[in-house]
């Protein structure tokens, strides 16, 4: 009897240690994806935005990223538009016009339907969605993943966008991404037009408008460069850092908010007035502070904390209800003729 | 701005002092002509007089103002040795291969003296504290060459002002308050006024749809001109709201959007209002975002829908200087000069990198013209290798252009901008207009309440 007491002891006592491990291990993969990023942020040689993605889906699926596939679906999309850029002639006389050509690739690999002619056989190439469903990640971060769009071609305003940079970088060009209330896009700059943008979720050319009018969007916020500024790369890093302590705190939703803080204040270095950023960063030093016994001190750093909120509305920021932002998204195939860059195409 | 005025009163009042020649700050006198409601011409005993004496001051105040101006004048210097130095190069230039790298100066005109004297002026004055009032006045008076009244000028602003004064009493306006003063102001330019006991009306100023851009007549764009008939645009009518704010001290900005100006104000509560002068209306910001032509970079540039600083509005003051001297006389080296204090001042400011733009243009042609290529032609306009100081003309010239292009600036056509214009009509910015006036006429309510709570409060 005892005998089978101590077994069954031991047998508990293992499979504890090994959830342990795995948790152990996971946060591991948290931790090296943090340094990955940070790592490209220290030393620009080593930024790669495909990497940057990949790194942090791998991390929340626990090593289980095959990142061997995703990089051959990289590979043949690239080589698509490779052959794109051969085969057609752009309506684009300007000095611009290799730069042009190939984020225009790039745009209908992710949009067009195109017919392929392999071995005298014609195939259709479908391109890539929109996905109506948990557009937020709320069911399953995965929704929110590159490797999740290149399995279904189907993706959201942070998959597509993510996924359009990823294929400019191959063919050694830049996409800068832009943000709006809960949502992202591209921006490019050409010498005809200027910067115009990119809607990936709708494959629209929208003129500026439609985000500023859309009511969503304080003044200040476009000023300050919350919203709607071309983002560097090292700005775009930050991004996906945040995207990384998003995704911790769903793996693990009672941690301490150390590993949070990390991202957040990297992230924030990189680039002051990123609203997501500061907000994770607020609500987690929020959650600390409630835990703080000692009433000096729990009063003390929530008048440090009232400042930070004000900084956040000082910039511009407001919060943009959930149901709003589908509407909004919607009204621009609605009102396409107002909201459409005409010059564009 | 107060305190500087009743520091700087000494000063006038000492006769024998022995001023410096150069002008001093016109604005001054502009405070001490409110007999309505402002205690302005009371002078507090300043506590200081005790330890210093009155004459100790007046000797510290003096020794400043003359080593500001010392500081300006030599700057000033520098900036013409610098333009000298560029222009004789250019020159030198010339000599050698016979070609003018600089426009042909119309200094010889009469009338260019009279636009001299205002840039002058302008050059020496506070950035900070100046007057709308005199300046723009000057600045059309010189396309007149100096045949505009100035006294009758002043005279239609004062009474104007003390009109907008009484009515503002009659109505039970609280007399301090900035939005109930803008709130007047704004009456005063889109609805019929009457006074009490008075049987003169006055009428809203109305938008002139015929060349609103003054292409055909630059005075069209004028505040006098406004005066004289009534009738106004997107330029004049917002200069003549800054005059009237000037001259009964309320708080008001110039703003700027695609091809329109406009002015805005701030209430008690912080809350920004935009009013749109053209046809007397309260606008939305997204109104003016909608427009369709402004990009997100030109509001990260802050090149529009910013309320301006008092240098910042200096520097579209030289620009409508330079402006009239364009339409009058045409491009050179006055031109040149203008547009570069108004860009040291404010270098964003959209107008004069457009007009510094146009300049470099007409200066380029005119130098193609001389050598005998047409920069349209690609072809020929590789011809310009031999010329090197040519060359540099063309990348200042593309250069400029580049600017303009990543400070976020798109070309909006005359009809967008009409239709956007009138589309303030449609029900949605009706609304809008309700709302904003509703808002500022209950907080007026609130404060004229206040105050009167007050007063009670103190006669007890």
């Amino acid at each position: 009897m005892s005998k089978y007491k101590l077994l069954l002891l031991l047998f508990f006592l293992s499979t504890f240690c090994a959830t342990a491990q795995n948790v152990e291990k996971q946060e591991e993969l948290f931790e090296q994806s943090y340094a990955l990023l940070n790592n490209m942020l220290v030393d620009e040689n080593n930024y790669s935005f495909k990497k940057a993605v990949f790194s942090v889906e791998n991390a929340y699926l626990g090593n289980k990223l095959d990142t061997l596939n995703c990089n051959r679906q990289i590979k043949l999309l690239n080589n698509l538009t490779i052959s794109l850029i051969k085969e057609r002639v752009l309506n684009y006389t300007e000095r611009d016009l290799e730069k042009v050509s190939k984020w225009a690739s790039v745009f209908q690999v992710m949009h067009d339907t195109i017919p392929i002619n392999y071995n005298d056989k014609l195939y259709k190439y479908e391109p890539f969605g929109y996905d109506f469903n948990d557009v937020f990640g709320h069911n399953t971060r995965e929704n929110l993943f590159v490797s999740k769009l290149l399995a279904t071609r189907k993706g959201n305003c942070h998959s597509l966008p993510y996924l359009y940079k990823i294929l400019c970088e191959e063919l050694g060009v830049n996409a800068n991404l832009a943000l709006a209330p809960n949502h992202v896009y591209i921006k490019h700059k050409n010498i005809k037009e200027g910067w115009y943008n990119t809607e990936l979720t709708s494959g629209i050319f929208p003129i500026d408008a439609w985000i500023m009018a859309s009511g969503f969007v304080h003044i200040d916020a476009i000023s300050n460069g919350v919203y709607m500024k071309a983002l560097t790369n090292r700005e775009s890093i930050a991004l996906v850092m945040i995207d990384l302590a998003d995704n911790y705190n769903v793996k693990f939703p009672n941690n301490d908010g150390t590993f949070i803080l990390k991202c957040c204040q990297t992230a924030i270095k990189e680039y002051p007035n990123f609203a997501t950023a500061l907000i994770l960063k607020a609500e987690t030093r929020y959650k600390q502070i409630e835990k703080i016994e000692d009433k000096q001190k729990h009063d003390l750093e929530f008048k440090e904390l009232e400042k930070e909120y004000a900084f956040i509305h000082k910039i511009g920021y407001r919060n943009m209800p959930e149901d709003m932002y589908l509407n909004w998204l919607v009204s621009l195939k609605t009102e396409r003729n107002k909201y459409e860059n005409k010059s564009h195409n | 701005m107060k305190t500087l005025f009743f520091l700087l009163i000494p000063l006038f009042t000492f006769s024998q002092v022995e001023l410096p020649t150069a002008p001093q700050p016109t604005q001054i006198q502009h405070y001490g002509n409110q007999g309505l409601g402002n205690p302005n011409g009371i002078q507090p005993p300043n506590p200081m007089n005790i330890f210093y004496g009155t004459e100790e001051k007046q000797r510290q105040q003096l020794q400043n103002q003359q080593i500001i101006q010392e500081v300006q004048q030599h700057q000033k210097q520098q900036l013409e040795a610098q333009n000298q130095i560029k222009k004789e190069l250019r020159e030198l230039n010339s000599q050698n291969d016979g070609i003018n790298y600089n426009l042909p100066s119309h200094s010889n005109l009469i009338g260019v003296k009279y636009y001299e004297d205002v840039y002058n002026n302008m050059l020496v004055l506070d950035e900070t504290n100046y007057s709308v009032k005199d300046i723009n006045f000057n600045i059309e008076n010189a396309y007149f060459e100096n045949a505009l009244e100035k006294a009758e000028f002043d005279k239609t602003i004062k009474q104007t002002a003390e009109f907008i004064l009484a009515k503002m009493k009659e109505l039970n306006y609280d007399l301090n308050s900035n939005s109930a003063k803008n709130y007047m102001i704004f009456q005063y330019f889109s609805e019929t006024l009457q006074l009490k006991g008075f049987k003169t009306k006055h009428f809203p100023l109305t938008y002139d749809f015929e060349d609103y851009r003054g292409e055909k007549n630059w005075a069209k764009m004028f505040v006098t001109k406004l005066l004289r008939t009534g009738t106004g645009q997107c330029h004049s009518m917002p200069l003549l709201y800054l005059t009237i704010a000037e001259e009964i001290n309320a708080k008001a900005f110039l703003s700027i959007c695609p091809n329109h100006s406009y002015i805005k104000f701030q209430d008690e509560k912080g809350k920004w209002y935009n009013l749109e002068l053209t046809n007397g209306m309260f606008t939305a910001s997204s109104f003016i975002l909608n427009s369709g032509f402004i990009k997100a970079e030109a509001m990260q540039n802050n090149i529009y829908m910013q309320n301006f600083s008092k240098k910042e509005l200096l520097s579209q003051l030289y620009t409508d200087l330079a402006m009239g001297y364009i339409h009058k006389f045409g491009y050179d080296e006055f031109v040149e000069k203008t547009i570069k204090k108004a860009l040291d001042l404010y270098p964003n400011n959209i107008n004069a990198n457009m007009v510094k733009a146009n300049y470099d243009t007409v200066r380029f042609q005119y130098v193609m013209k001389q050598i005998g290529i047409n920069p349209e032609n690609k072809q020929e306009l590789q011809g310009i290798r031999n010329f090197p100081q040519a060359i540099a003309l063309l990348n200042e010239t593309n250069e400029q252009y580049q600017k303009i292009d990543d400070l976020g600036f798109q070309q909006m056509p005359a009809e967008a901008y009409e239709k956007w214009l009138g589309s303030l009509q449609t029900t949605k910015n009706k609304q809008d207009n309700e709302k904003e006036k509703e808002a500022l006429q209950r907080l007026t309510k609130v404060l004229n309440e206040a105050k009167r709570k007050m007063d009670l409060k103190n006669k007890q």
